[in-house]
């Protein structure tokens, strides 16, 4: 139940910081590629947390 | 144009046979059920989210706004990331009461079916435009590659082949919550077909318009930077605000909520779509801004509508063309199906079976099997219809943001239902319509007319005059939404009804049932109430379909069963009927008796379903739980028979030793009530319940084992106020205690007897010794040899008279404890034939032969009274197991320090398996009520005074048959001689 806490966390905050994506487009300073590599860093965070929660429910 | 027209209808129909061919092996079970079952095939048809919005729209919205698109895709994956506080809650509630769509859902929460119908007209209405988005995509696409006149046409052929699959492939089960595979499997299909499409023109975006990455980035630093720089940027607030919207989607847009909880999933599946499916639309999304920078790179740059049609302009080949096309077909075929079969579900539930109740319907199923399919057409239809009269005006952005607008107007209800358990109906449809009503003014009537929406700003909304339209009309129609809701929800009174259904839907909530009694007694009365609605066989059906999934017999009249029977049959109908329907016809025929006793709370049921839920309890319920089921385990586990029973006589509990006892498991009946508990426990728990003492003492009561003695206890359950809260009973098996009771009233009625042959050979002995010496005088005095031999025989009589009475007091003063002092020079020869003698006296003893081989010399160091009631026993138990005529054989033998005493008969001999217990109290091999298992382990005990020791053989060696006792009593030395005096009743 820990880790859905964490989840919560991880949304509310991504959600609030989200716009600071969009400046990428134009920006040149920035690989094109960079949000993507945001987003699949969450998704591995995503896939970890999954795994704890199993551990978490097992116990 | 590198396509014709019969190219693409080659391509769009080929690719929908294949559809149809996928859909139809499954069913058929031409594809392995591994396979076909495979939790990645469920996680993909979540992939349907990806309409040709994910196509068309994002290329679109991407022209504009750059990585604003981003958000289509966020949206749902922040929604699958919530998958475990969000989405499996949903799934719980949807799985428990059988609800299959948002409709559904809504209608049970507040519990109105008119709540169920303003939910489909507004999903209807919101989802129109997505759908029409579809279509025109479909005809804007053929329009483009082939340059047909009339592309809409076209698209009517492909919506009409699209609804026939859905009909065929979607609407084969009537229960809207049976996994329809050979549809899963082609939806999965569907999601595969347009990724790799997608994929596939990103690298050829990536490596043939650009070369590689490097080149990419290098284009984008130089002259692809003015490009960039030209595009708008969504600020963060209407940033946020499409994340909220697509967020909301992901779980109220119909063919979303359809596919993740009309289907059955399986809950880990869920949770790791919490990961797969964000996974999976990353890869849907990154080919997205490859194609409009290499469009914008080869020169082709459109703007407006032109803009979502980029990937055809990737390349003049027909088959770069043709994937562009199948992918967009694939997008929007997949979402057209699930949209109709979900819309045509909430429907045929909310509108038709509510205007017109399927009473006594003759061929019910096929009623509605035909009903729905011609829904899912008519859904189709409208969409076409909606896209004709309105769509080919508009842009895809704008169909796209007033459909999710729309939906999202559900987002505050779906919440509260979850979250908020004060909220209720009145509320609830109040704030609906309001942000409705805000929706329809500001988005969805624009569409349909050439003038701009009204968008009415309240004070303080007054700085989103410039924004654009769908931000301004999201913000205000969701905020009043929301206000209108928690005022008006606040402002007034919830139903006794809600408020049930709200703790049944609450997150935090275990749904606590009330025990009440229904009128049907069983499964027969079941059909034969729910005939007149259903019909006959239907009922009948729906009836057997229940007590199957709930493996209980048709004869079963336990309350608490036939309240899980009745919830069945709800939650069966509501899946082919929806909740309201179903919830009227069970409501009247299946009624509950309220003229009984006043209901209380399902403690079972309770227990079952926090055993059930017991992983998401956290910090102090779960240190209450660990609490409670230490309480239930020690109940349980009590070495004390242990029942309760609810104030209405509704048993609660049946812990293991009284299952024990009664050989009845707890499962059998738990539930019942005590009238009908199996005989006699039935009986005897109603007498206690009924008695005023608080007590039964030793019961007699025949079970299967026999005859027990129970003493039952009985303590109130009474609640906090004094109310009546049922009774608890304990159950103690008395039998072996009123055995011994039984025997010891028995041991002291032979020592009285006891004393009474002291007192009666005392007084035998001074006139026997009379008669003796009057004999003897009469024959030293007479000298006639007849008179003498008569006096000799008196003589021998009353001698044989003193021995009787010797033994007899002998004996009675046999039951004393050894102690050291007690012990003597003891001939067991002597010993050996006065028990003999008692035996005799007994008539059985008559015709068995005993041999002693037994001198003299044998003497022990013993108490010879408590030796001679160690051989009366062993003898009696040899006697008794010989036959009539048979032998009976005492050997003595001096194996210093010890004699060796042996008793051999010829009896069957003793069960190996009773021999090893021979010497614990109450074992015998004798008949019942002839043997009182205390013989043996008296002579084991007296053996052990003496510090010898015994053993039994059986059967002796070399013998086919028999017993043989050994016994090893110390030997009598000179030196062991006792200064006491000899017994004097000796």
């Amino acid at each position: 139940m820990y880790v859905y806490r964490i989840m919560l966390f991880l949304v509310f905050g991504g959600y609030l910081l989200s716009p600071l994506l969009m400046s990428g487009w134009a920006n040149p300073e920035m690989a094109w590629y960079r949000p993507f590599l945001i987003w699949a860093g969450l998704i591995a965070l995503t896939l970890w947390l999954e795994k704890k929660r199993k551990l978490d429910e097992r116990r | 144009m590198s396509l014709d027209l019969f190219g693409l209808m080659w391509l769009g129909t080929g690719y929908l046979s294949l559809l149809f061919l996928c859909a139809t092996a499954v069913d058929r079970g031409w594809l392995p059920q591994r396979l076909v079952r495979h939790p990645a095939v469920h996680t993909l048809a979540l992939g349907v989210y990806a309409s040709a919005w994910a196509i068309h729209g994002s290329l679109e919205f991407a022209s504009r706004y750059g990585f604003g698109y981003l958000a289509y895709y966020l949206g749902v994956a922040g929604a699958f990331l919530l998958a475990s506080v969000l989405l499996v809650p949903i799934q719980r509630l949807t799985r428990t009461h059988q609800l299959s769509s948002l409709a559904d859902l809504f209608a049970f929460r507040f519990r109105s079916r008119w709540v169920g119908t303003l939910m489909t007209v507004v999903s209807l209405l919101a989802v129109l435009p997505l759908l029409a988005l579809q279509i025109q995509t479909m005809g804007e696409a053929i329009h483009r590659l082939s340059g047909s006149a009339s592309p809409s046409l076209l698209a009517l052929g492909f919506s009409l082949l699209i609804a026939l699959f859905a009909m065929l492939f979607g609407a084969r089960h009537l229960d809207q919550h049976a996994r329809h595979d050979g549809l899963l499997v082609a939806i999965a299909l569907e999601s595969v077909v347009k990724l790799v499409a997608m994929l596939a023109l990103g690298g050829i975006a990536l490596f043939s318009v650009f070369n590689g990455p490097a080149d990419l980035q290098s284009w984008l630093d130089g002259a692809g930077h003015v490009h960039q720089t030209r595009m708008a940027q969504l600020d963060a607030g209407q940033w946020r605000t499409l994340l909220l919207l697509f967020f909301a989607a992901a779980f109220l847009m119909p063919h979303m909520f359809h596919v993740t909880f009309a289907e059955p999933l399986d809950r880990r599946t869920l949770l790791q779509s919490s990961w797969a499916l964000p996974l999976f639309l990353l890869l849907m999304a990154l080919p997205i801004p490859l194609i409009i920078w290499a469009s914008q790179r080869l020169g082709v740059d459109e703007a407006g509508t032109g803009a979502a049609y980029l990937a055809f302009q990737l390349s003049s080949a027909g088959w770069v063309q043709g994937l562009a096309f199948i992918a967009g077909l694939a997008a929007a075929s997949g979402t057209m199906i699930i949209i109709s079969l979900a819309l045509s579900g909430m429907v045929l539930n909310h509108m038709v079976l509510v205007a017109h109740p399927p009473i006594a319907q003759p061929d019910l199923y096929g009623w509605l099997r035909w009903l729905r399919r011609g829904l899912i057409a008519a859904v189709i239809v409208a969409g076409w219809l909606f896209y004709r009269l309105v769509g080919v005006y508009h842009d895809l952005s704008a169909l796209g943001l007033a459909s999710f607008v729309g939906i999202a107007q559900c987002l505050p209800g779906m919440l509260a239902l979850l979250y908020w358990p004060g909220a209720n109906r009145k509320g609830m449809v109040s704030g609906l319509s309001v942000g409705v009503v805000i929706w329809l003014a500001g988005l969805w009537v624009p569409l349909l007319t050439s003038y701009q929406g009204l968008v009415l700003l309240p004070p303080g909304f007054a700085a989103l005059a410039g924004d654009p339209a769908w931000y301004s009309v999201a913000l205000v129609s969701l905020a009043a939404n929301i206000l209108t809701f928690i005022l008006v929800s606040l402002a007034t009174p919830t139903s006794t009804g809600e408020r049930a259904a709200a703790e049944a839907c609450s997150v935090d909530a275990v749904v606590r049932p009330m025990r009440l009694p229904l009128a049907a007694a069983n499964g027969a009365e079941f059909k034969q109430r729910l005939s007149p609605a259903l019909g006959q066989d239907v009922a009948s059906r729906e009836v057997d379909r229940a007590l199957e999934a709930l493996a209980i017999s048709p004869l079963e009249a336990r309350p608490y069963a036939l309240r899980r029977l009745r919830d069945r049959i709800q939650a069966n109908l509501s899946g082919l009927m929806g909740p309201s329907v179903a919830q009227d016809i069970v409501d009247r025929c299946l009624p509950y008796q309220h003229d009984g006793p006043v209901a209380s709370e399902d403690i079972h049921f309770v227990e079952n379903r926090l055993e059930a839920y017991r992983s998401r309890l956290t910090g102090l319920a779960r240190e209450l739980d660990s609490l409670r089921r230490y309480h239930r385990r020690t109940l349980t586990r009590l070495p004390v028979g242990l029942c309760a029973f609810g104030e209405d006589g509704e048993l609660l509990m049946w812990n293991d030793a009284l299952a024990s006892l009664s050989g009845i498991s707890g499962d059998a009946v738990l539930g019942a009530h005590r009238d009908t508990l199996p005989s006699p426990w039935g009986e005897l728990l109603g007498e206690i319940l009924a008695t005023p003492q608080e007590r039964l003492y030793k019961k007699p009561v025949r079970l299967a084992r026999g005859e027990h003695f129970l003493t039952l206890h009985r303590a109130g359950l009474q609640g906090e106020q004094g109310e009546d809260g049922g009774h608890v009973i304990l159950v103690e098996d008395h039998s072996d205690m009123k055995w011994l009771e039984d025997e010891l009233i028995h041991a002291t009625r032979l020592a009285s007897i006891g004393q009474l042959a002291t007192g009666v050979a005392h007084e035998i002995g001074n006139p026997v010794t009379g008669i003796s010496s009057l004999a003897q005088n009469l024959r030293h005095d007479s000298d006639d040899p007849a008179t003498r031999e008569t006096a000799e025989q008196i003589q021998s009589l009353t001698d044989r008279i003193s021995q009787i009475v010797g033994s007899l007091v002998g004996f009675a003063h046999g039951g004393r404890h050894v102690t050291g002092g007690d012990l003597a020079r003891t001939e067991m020869k002597t010993v050996i034939d006065e028990a003999l003698h008692l035996i005799r006296l007994a008539r059985s003893g008559d015709a068995i032969d005993y041999v002693t081989h037994c001198g003299a010399e044998h003497a022990v160091l013993g108490d010879a009274q408590r030796l001679q009631q160690v051989m009366i026993n062993l003898l009696s138990n040899a006697r008794d197991a010989s036959e009539a005529g048979a032998r009976v054989i005492i050997e003595a033998e001096a194996q210093a320090p010890h004699l060796h005493l042996s008793i051999t008969d010829q009896g069957s001999g003793i069960d190996p398996a009773v021999r090893d217990h021979l010497f614990e109290p109450f074992t015998t091999t004798k008949p019942a009520g002839e043997g009182t298992g205390l013989g043996l382990p008296l002579v084991y005990s007296i053996i052990a005074e003496h510090n010898g020791h015994i053993d039994i053989e059986s059967p002796p060696a070399g013998r086919a048959s028999g017993t043989r006792i050994h016994l090893w009593l110390p030997l009598y030395r000179d030196c062991d001689e006792s200064p006491h005096e000899p017994d004097p009743d000796r």
